[in-house]
């Protein structure tokens, strides 16, 4: 009896969760031209108003720059910083961890304004620069947080051996580190990835006159209710779905469980 | 093939001393193995030879060389850890190839050596194999192999054979002894094993607390402990307090009673321990004159021995006799002899003069 009470509220929260985002999957093949449930007939017509916008493609096009520029950028960062924070033995580490993870946990708006009156003085604001770099301090925790797993989960003895047999640091790195982390960093790298393509209020702040796809979302919301965001939308849970699919799959060839990381 | 000198070494964490002035002498070819419990620093000993750890205060020479300050890539040394630490994504080949590759050895003579190596640890035809696809004593064996393939200077083991069970553990004892000779490598083992030491090493550093309390042979540790850790570390023994009785050929116990002993170079009166190792304490039927009365508190049927555990005025004692023969069953009344020699004398709160 419980375990059916149990059973049905569990489907009945997923179904409060997921259902609010997948009704924009149907209505955004709707031929109505407004917000419309349930759609009249099917189109295509709203995808073609995203993809045949030369402003939704500018925006798409920085999105896809900011995201691969600091997503990489966030990669290299974040898995030298796991490295030192995971076998390094020096005075402060917790202090310098919570720092590197602080993004994570401090809400967006506080690190939106903290960015805004930075680059304001040093004269990064509305800059592209200014985004990759806003963006790769979002990214760098979610990278810290699966490479630490991965190189806490790795024999330090292994690397020890490697040393003692001749090799030096960075071949070490190389051929030993490297090799056996690389689902790991194809994870780390996609979930830095996905958090900069769909961050929207650090970039507000500190985008000045440039477009991402979020942000663009956001300001055609604010004037008028266009279906054309229920077409980027499904595109983005599309996206979302196979990446998620991607990192689970790298995870678990690399070991890591998906729970080891929370 | 090369000498180790260790000079006054010492590891500092904080107020701690992890290892605390160790001096030690290996010649070429030698087999040396450090003893002792964990904690006892024996596994920063090996680290700091190895170079993945740097002594706070002291100088390691090998070779001649000193390499105090020298990083681990160029100490030329085989390393074998007792959790294998075979590369998991490279196959058997490449792992015994790595040291060769990282030295920049051709393609043909790497090919020649890997097999040499993997010949010498019995492995020949599992070079494509992956180390998750081997069982434990062939993975230390791969390991093992990677470690000498590259002609090093000198061949280090941490806990070798830790992770193998009993019978897989005498079989590679033999086969690292036969390895060792055969290559007449100098090498340091450490171990918390007895056994292990007293039956591989030419010689035994035993440590605790990061301090050595004896560098001897095999025998020489066992049948002349330098203290009561050494003695109660190798083996079982018996230990009767008391003071040197005025002959100088035996010791007067804490109970009045006076036991012989060999003949003492200390003064009479000097506070003693002496040292009976269970398999020289005889017990003999009660009345036919032995050294101490004693009643059979237990006896434990070993197979090849049995132990007795006895009470005597002095306290409990053990003793272990061949099996087989009679046996005395709980509550028997015995008394144990000994000869005289067998009893193993050392100063209280120091070390035997010699």
């Amino acid at each position: 009896m419980s375990r059916i009470l149990l059973a049905t509220s569990s489907v009945l929260v997923l179904a409060f969760l997921c259902l609010p985002a997948l009704i924009v999957i149907p209505m955004s093949f709707s031929s109505a031209s407004s917000l419309e449930f349930p759609p009249p007939g099917f189109s295509l017509r709203w995808y073609e108003s995203f993809l045949g916008d030369p402003r939704w493609l500018l925006a798409l096009q920085n999105s896809a720059v900011i995201a691969l520029l600091s997503s990489t950028i966030a990669l290299l960062v974040g898995s030298v910083a796991a490295y030192g924070l995971v076998r390094g033995t020096f005075r402060g580490r917790p202090l310098i961890e919570g720092v590197f993870i602080a993004p994570l946990v401090v809400p967006s708006v506080i690190i939106a304004v903290a960015l805004y009156i930075f680059f304001a003085q040093i004269g990064l604001l509305g800059t592209m620069t200014g985004l990759v770099i806003g963006h790769t301090v979002l990214g760098v925790p979610y990278v810290i947080l699966v490479m630490s797993v991965a190189i806490r989960s790795f024999d330090h003895r292994i690397e020890q051996v490697a040393l003692s047999l001749g090799a030096p640091t960075a071949t070490m790195f190389r051929r030993v580190l490297l090799p056996n982390l690389l689902p790991s960093v194809f994870a780390a790298w996609i979930f830095a990835l996905i958090a900069s393509f769909d961050e929207v209020i650090v970039t507000h702040f500190i985008a000045g006159r440039h477009d991402t796809v979020p942000k663009r979302m956001f300001n055609e919301l604010v004037l008028q209710v266009n279906p054309t965001i229920t077409a980027i939308a499904t595109l983005l849970i599309a996206l979302s779905v196979v990446a998620i699919g991607i990192i689970v799959l790298l995870l678990r060839r690399g070991g890591v469980r998906m729970q080891s990381l929370t | 093939m090369s000498s180790i000198h260790l000079h006054s070494v010492s590891k500092h964490y904080g107020a701690v001393a992890a290892v605390d002035d160790v001096s030690l002498d290996v010649a070429q070819g030698e087999f040396v193995t450090i003893l002792g419990p964990s904690g006892s620093g024996k596994t920063t000993v090996l680290t700091m030879i190895a170079g993945l750890n740097h002594p706070s205060a002291g100088s390691i020479h090998i070779g001649g060389r000193d390499v105090t300050a020298l990083p681990a890539a160029q100490r030329n040394i085989g390393l074998v850890f007792q959790s294998y630490a075979l590369f998991p994504h490279m196959n058997v080949f490449d792992n015994v190839a790595f040291p060769l590759s990282v030295r920049k050895v051709g393609a043909r003579e790497t090919r020649q050596r890997v097999e040499e190596a993997l010949a010498r640890v019995r492995l020949d035809g599992f070079e494509r194999r992956k180390p998750s696809q081997l069982s434990g004593g062939q993975q230390q064996r791969v390991a093992l192999a990677r470690a000498i393939v590259f002609k090093p200077d000198i061949l280090l083991l941490d806990e070798p054979l830790g992770a193998l069970d009993r019978k897989l553990r005498e079989e590679v004892q033999i086969e690292l002894r036969r390895l060792q000779r055969s290559l007449g490598i100098t090498t340091i083992l450490v171990t918390h094993d007895q056994e292990e030491a007293l039956s591989l090493s030419d010689r035994i550093v035993v440590l605790d607390h990061g301090r050595v309390q004896q560098i001897a042979a095999p025998r020489e540790a066992y049948l002349r402990p330098s203290n009561r850790f050494v003695a109660d570390f190798l083996g079982t023994a018996n230990f009767l307090e008391g003071r040197i009785g005025p002959d100088r050929r035996s010791i007067l116990l804490g109970g009045g009673q006076a036991i012989p002993c060999g003949a003492s170079t200390l003064p009479e009166g000097a506070r003693v321990t002496a040292i009976l190792r269970p398999e020289r304490l005889a017990l003999e039927p009660d009345g036919a004159g032995g050294i101490l009365p004693a009643t059979v508190s237990e006896a434990v049927y070993l197979g090849q021995s049995v132990r007795y555990h006895v009470e005597t005025p002095t306290g409990p004692m053990v003793a272990v006799t061949p099996g087989g023969r009679g046996g005395f069953a709980a509550g028997a009344q015995v008394s144990a002899a000994w000869q005289p020699d067998d009893v193993w004398i050392i100063p209280d709160g120091g070390s035997t003069p010699g």
